[in-house]
Formats: structure tokens, sequence, C-alpha cells
């Protein structure tokens, strides 16, 4: 017994369980094939966009071009809250829909494989959880940013599309939507958390935000020019982050990720504190 | 000190009550079985002594502090029915993720040194899907001590357990507790098992504590009885009835009689009822039959109670 009283119980840093849960899912998402897949889906859809440009028609007339400027696949010239074709729609917010699947199959392998029983079992808190699971799905949808980028300049090139804009607003557009993965991140993470126990929900309430329809419902009635207020979604953020983005816009978007990823880490901790984790 | 002390925990599942009011004390330093039929609220109380599922009601303490603690929590290892693995994952990955998330330092020599306490270091390197059901229990009580744990709640690790294996586990479960700083709490069916390494018991049922004791209360608690075999074990059993209260055939084929006051008395009266023996002993029914007898009334056992030990640990004793 006096052993058991000399016992010592040390309360980790905050810093040191983040960081050892950073630690696991950054490893697992470099050794999974999913993160990769989803890296050449990204890279995938500007070519299926662009591929498209000038293809033969069965009655063989040639169709019309989707896009004649490369940047296009990337964003909007201007805003557009509404589109009034699917041409409006192909740019790099896709990347968030697919994204947000992707990190429904990332945190649903952790209830199905048994790892959240190990993980919550330890000294790990439940904002712990959702603060790495965004920062690490924020990464992976960053990261595939970056292949639809690359994917939309080489497609674009082969099909020998105008690269020649201000080039300032591309990238300014780029980093915007990247910084947006964020905010989608952790709200992605908090619909898993929501829907744990069901894997299909968790899927179908992923893509459901990230086709941004509630926001595009909103728009509609609103219309474009009228919209600006939605920037505070979103959605809105990120169809901000068009080509005649400015520094504002890049600002905008980092205060809306930010504090959508602050809230949703709030709200998901709290769902997970107050209900069972397993 | 206890190292777990749970006072009127409740858990309700909606309209049902797994657990009612359970009164739980576990000393430091004990390996403590944690006994009851499926569905009597085992797996819940661990549960919420892990910190996987919240109470409706009543306490938890671990080591005089709350259980949600995260100093605490720290030095719990938990297995609680398989260890949460990454299947395509090595066994030696899913280890160092482990050690991660506890923010070990050295944890390679801290994995390695595990590994080998449950004779698994041979297969670090397979793939955890690959595993046999044995293999990943052994694999989840290592996941378990990662951290040098102070408590170890084990949910039927011995499940799927070979001979071997078994051994292993019982090795290893009495050398972590030796020096009287970790405690288990391990439940399991195989009672037999468990008889050779608990100090102390809790008996649960319909959710709620049928008594603790320490093993020496339990092997009081064990009623003695005596065996015989004669030629004609039908007249024998006839013969005994009539003197004797409780007299019963066990599956040896042995009579049993439970309230004789020694084997001599009763190799008198048979005698003198023209019986002979050919073979007389007297034995102690064992864990498994005390338990099956309390469940059914607790006849040939102490009346059921709720107790709690003094803070005893097998070392003391």
């Amino acid at each position: 017994m006096t052993a058991s009283r000399e016992l010592k119980f040390e309360s980790p840093s905050f810093i040191k369980r983040l960081k050892g849960m950073l630690g696991v899912d950054f490893y697992r998402l470099f050794h999974t094939p999913m993160f990769y897949i989803f890296l050449a889906i990204a890279a995938f859809i500007p070519a299926l966009i662009l591929g498209t440009t000038g293809m033969s028609n069965p009655d063989g007339t040639v169709s019309e071009p989707l896009y004649t400027n490369v940047w296009n696949a990337i964003a909007a010239n201007t805003p557009l809250y509404v589109f009034e074709d699917m041409g409006g729609y192909a740019n790099m917010n896709m990347v968030f829909i697919f994204g947000g699947i992707m990190v429904s199959i990332f945190i649903g392998h952790d209830y199905k494989s048994g790892y959240v029983k190990q993980l919550f079992t330890t000294h790990a808190k439940k904002q712990d959880y959702m603060m790495s699971k965004s920062l690490v799905c924020a990464f992976a949808m960053a990261c595939m940013c970056i292949t639809y980028l690359l994917g939309a300049v080489v497609a674009g090139a082969l099909v020998g599309l105008d690269f020649s804009v201000n080039f300032g607003s591309p990238v300014i557009a780029i980093v915007s939507k990247m910084i947006m993965s964020l905010g989608w991140a952790s709200l992605y993470t908090f619909l898993n958390v929501i829907f744990r126990k069901y894997f299909g929900v968790s899927i179908a309430s992923s893509f459901l935000f990230g086709t941004g329809l509630p926001i595009i419902a909103i728009g509609m009635i609103v219309g474009n020019s009228a919209g600006s207020f939605l920037n505070i979604f979103l959605y809105g953020s990120s169809v901000y982050a068009c080509l005649s983005a400015n520094i504002v816009t890049l600002l905008v978007c980092l205060v809306v990720s930010v504090v959508w990823a602050i809230l949703y880490n709030v709200f998901g901790s709290l769902i997970l504190s107050k209900s069972d984790v397993y | 000190m206890n190292a777990v002390e749970i006072k009127g925990l409740t858990k309700n599942f909606g309209p049902k009550q797994a657990v009612s009011g359970l009164n739980m004390t576990v000393p430091a330093g004990a390996i403590y079985g944690f006994i009851g039929e499926n569905g009597s609220g085992k797996s819940t109380t661990e549960k919420m002594i892990c910190g996987l599922i919240l109470p409706s009601g009543g306490s938890i303490k671990l080591y005089g502090k709350d259980y949600t603690d995260a100093d605490v929590r720290a030095r719990v290892g938990v297995l609680i029915e398989a260890p949460g693995c990454f299947p395509n994952m090595s066994v030696w990955n899913n280890m160092m993720l482990q050690a991660s998330n506890l923010g070990i330092k050295n944890s390679e020599t801290e994995v390695q040194k595990v590994l080998k306490m449950v004779r698994m270091e041979g297969a670090a390197g397979n793939k955890y899907k690959n595993c046999s059901l044995g293999m990943k229990q052994r694999i989840g009580i290592a996941m378990a001590l990662l951290g040098d744990p102070v408590l170890l709640v084990l949910d039927e690790p011995l499940n799927g357990l070979d001979a071997d294996g078994m051994r292993i586990m019982r090795e290893v479960l009495t050398d972590i507790t030796k020096d009287g700083k970790h405690t288990v709490i391990v439940s399991s069916h195989l009672l037999g098992e468990l008889q050779k390494i608990a100090t102390h018991y809790g008996i649960i049922r319909h959710g709620k504590m049928l008594c603790e004791m320490t093993a020496e209360e339990l092997d009081a608690n064990c009623r003695t009885y005596v065996a015989l075999q004669t030629k004609d074990m039908n007249r024998t059993k006839a013969l005994l009835a009539c003197k004797y209260s409780r007299v019963e055939e066990d599956e040896a084929g042995y009579l049993r009689v439970y309230d004789a006051k020694s084997p001599e008395e009763i190799v008198t009266y048979l005698y003198e009822n023209g019986m002979l023996i050919n073979e007389i002993k007297t034995d102690k029914i064992g864990l498994e039959e005390y338990y099956i007898d309390l469940m059914n009334g607790g006849s040939s056992s102490a009346p059921a109670k709720q107790s709690h030990f003094p803070s005893k640990s097998k070392e003391e004793r």
C-alpha cells in the first residue's frame, strides 16, 4: 500500500496531447491509399471539365468549349452564388464536395476499427480529437486543391486553352480556397461526429453540405448581386474567392474559415462530451 | 487507497436500466475478478470506468480523483471487447500509434517491452487483420500495458486464448501486480482461470453488485463436501438422502454430501446399512460452483452481501 500512495499522476499538457494525436492522424493519412485516391480524383476533375473542350458531337459538329481560359476551371470571374448552368459550378469548389466524402471515410474508419475506443480511454480529450481531425483533413483538402490546380494546368495546356489573365487574382483565389479548407474540414468533422454511428448518413450529409445547396437556395432568393452577405457562410466565401479576388477576399476567407472552424470544434466537442463514445 | 471507488452508479439506455445503483471498491494492488451473467452490466460498468460511456448517475473515483481527470486517465490501460487497431496496419505500427497518442518517450523501446511481455515480439511485423483471435487479445493486453498504467481494465481478456496464452496472461497479470502499484479489473466467464489469479471478487447481477469479497473470504464461503463412490450408487443415494438434506451426483460420477460433519460419519452410516464405499474424499466447491450456486439462490455459500473490503492488496496478504 505504501507503494500505491507514492503514485504520481501528471497531467499531460494540451500541446503534448495534440502533438501525439496529430502525429497519429498524419501518419494514418499518409499511409492510407484513400488519401492518394482522392488526390488523383481532385486532379482528374479539371481534366474532365477541360477535356470536353472541342470534342466532336455525334452529328459532326464541335461542342462549345466550356471554358476558353484555363483559370475559369479554378474559379469564376466574379462571385456566382447562383449559377445558371453546370459550367458555373465546375471549378475548384468541387474539391470541397469530394473532400467531405474523404473526411467521412477517414473518421468512419476511426469508429469502425475501434480506434476511438482506444483513444478516449486515455487522457485524450474530445476537443483534441476535433482539432486534430479538422487540421489533418484541412491539410488533405488543401493538398487536393493543389492537385486540382495541377490537373487544370496540365489539361489546359494539352487542350490549348488560354492562360493569359491578371496573374495576381488566380493566386489569391487559390490561396483563399485553400484557406477555406479549414472551415470545410471542421464542418465535415462536426457532421461525422453527429452521425458517427451511421456511416451512410455521414457521407450523405457531407455531400449535401459540400454542394452548398442550402446556400445556393438562399442565393436564388436574394440573387447574385445581393448575395454578398452569403460570404459569412463557408460556401459563400468559397464562391467569393473568385478570379477577381483581392487581399480583402483573402482576409474574408481567413476570418470566415477560422470562425466556423472554432464554432464547429466547440459544438463538436460538446456533442462528444455529452454523449457515449462507443 | 482504493484504486476504484464507485458509488450509486447508474446507467440507463432509454427505458432500460443497465446498471442500477452499483457500489464497487477495488483496492490498489488487487486483481479484481468481475463476474456476472451476460447482460448483467459488467461491460457497461467497465466502459463507464474507462470513460467510454457516460453514467446516468453516481460517482466513479480512480485513485481518489474523478475518473475524467486527464492525469489519472493517462495511467489507465484498457482492453474492452477487442483492441482498437487498424486492420491493414502492422501490429508494430498500431502499437506505435497508441504510444504516440499516449505521448510516450522512447516509444520503440516501450513497444518492444510490452510485446515481449505478452510473447508477441515475433509477430510485430504481421498485419493486424492476419492475426488470430488469441494473438489479437494479447496485442490488446500489450496495448493496455503501454505507458505504465496503474489501473488495467480488461473485459474478457481470456477469450480466444489457448492454454499457453492463458498461462502467459496469468503470468503477466500476477507479475505486474506484484509491486502493489498496479491494479487489475478483469471480467471473464472462465471462472476457473480467474480463480487462479484474482485476489478480490465482485459479483454483479441485474446491474447491481450482489457481493464483493476477497479470495480468502471466497475460500471460507465455499463449502466443503464429501464425495464418494460405491458399487450401488442409486441405493447409496437413497440411503444418504434419508440422513442428509443435500445429496447430489456430480459430473464425475461421485455422490456429493454437503452437510456431513465428517467422512467418518458417512462411512459409519453406510457400513451400518450394508454399503461398502469404493472411494471417499473431501473437497471444496470452486468459484464456478459458488457462483452458480449464488445465482441460484446461494444455498451452498455465504449469504449474498454488499461488502467493502479493507484496503488490502495481494502483497499484504
